[in-house]
């Protein structure tokens, strides 16, 4: 018995360090400004993201009084448009890649 | 003072006199004529402010600024516009639907964010009482103000 020879095809099997610094997610970021109302950011926060009050309330302290806090993460095209969206209403929100 | 009621439906019914009227009128023009410039952003600290980096990186930067174009400038000009069509010529009387309720917060939050950054204010001075010997009291009672019209519609929108 013989085995048809099949030329193994070549795959370019991705580094492993490339595949989970791809996987990464992107996070926003909003960041403590002396202007924006407690209240307001709260209500960003609820109105952007669909969060429920008690934890819009706790990210704006985080944002108040740590200076940041992530408020929401994923693709990279996801954390642009929420970025965007966070800059329309005023909010101070960069984005990064998480460690 | 401005009065402002929930009207049902997500909507408010919002009533300023003369002078509130007036002066928000001056402010939004002003706020235009500020986003009608062509200045580059980052010369000024408070189209910086209005205009945030979103990345830290300049490439990535560059690309985001490539990939939003004029849709932040446009955002905050329907804002403004929402703003100024309501306001009367003498008083104002006006009920504001779920969506006017959105761009009257986002506008009063650009016209706070651009005197603050204007006066460099931070947290301690936004929480002190005004020092009417201060050059910037008048400024720090129109931030002020518009931060207790903004409070009073986001009461309104939360009840």
């Amino acid at each position: 018995m013989s085995n048809p020879t099949i030329a193994p095809e070549r795959v370019d099997v991705p580094d492993s360090d490339e595949q989970e610094q791809r996987d990464r997610p992107w996070l926003v970021i909003v960041h403590n400004d002396p202007v924006n109302l407690m209240s307001y950011v709260t209500w960003v926060l609820q109105k952007l993201f669909g969060y429920p009050k008690a934890k819009a309330h706790k990210l704006m302290l985080q944002v108040h009084n740590e200076g940041k806090a992530i408020v929401s993460s994923g693709p990279r095209e996801k954390a642009e448009a929420d970025c965007f969206r966070l800059h329309a209403y005023g909010l101070w929100a960069t984005i990064t890649k998480s460690d | 003072m401005p009065t402002i009621k929930a009207a049902g439906g997500g909507e408010a019914d919002l009533s300023l006199d003369q002078a509130e009227t007036h002066m928000l009128r001056q402010l939004t023009a002003e706020m235009r004529a500020l986003l009608a410039t062509d200045i580059d952003t980052a010369d000024d600290p408070v189209l910086r402010r209005l205009y945030p980096d979103a990345y830290e990186k300049p490439e990535d930067e560059a690309d985001y600024r490539g990939l939003i174009g004029d849709d932040l400038e446009k955002e905050k000009l329907a804002a403004l516009d929402t703003v100024s069509t309501a306001l009367g010529t003498q008083n104002t009387e006006v009920r504001l639907s779920g969506e006017a309720i959105d761009a009257w917060l986002g506008c009063l939050t650009d016209l706070r964010l651009a005197i603050g950054t204007r006066l460099d204010v931070d947290e301690e001075r936004m929480g002190a009482q005004i020092n009417q010997d201060d050059p910037d009291a008048a400024a720090l009672s129109v931030l002020h103000w518009l931060g207790w019209l903004q409070e009073e519609i986001l009461r309104t929108v939360q009840t």
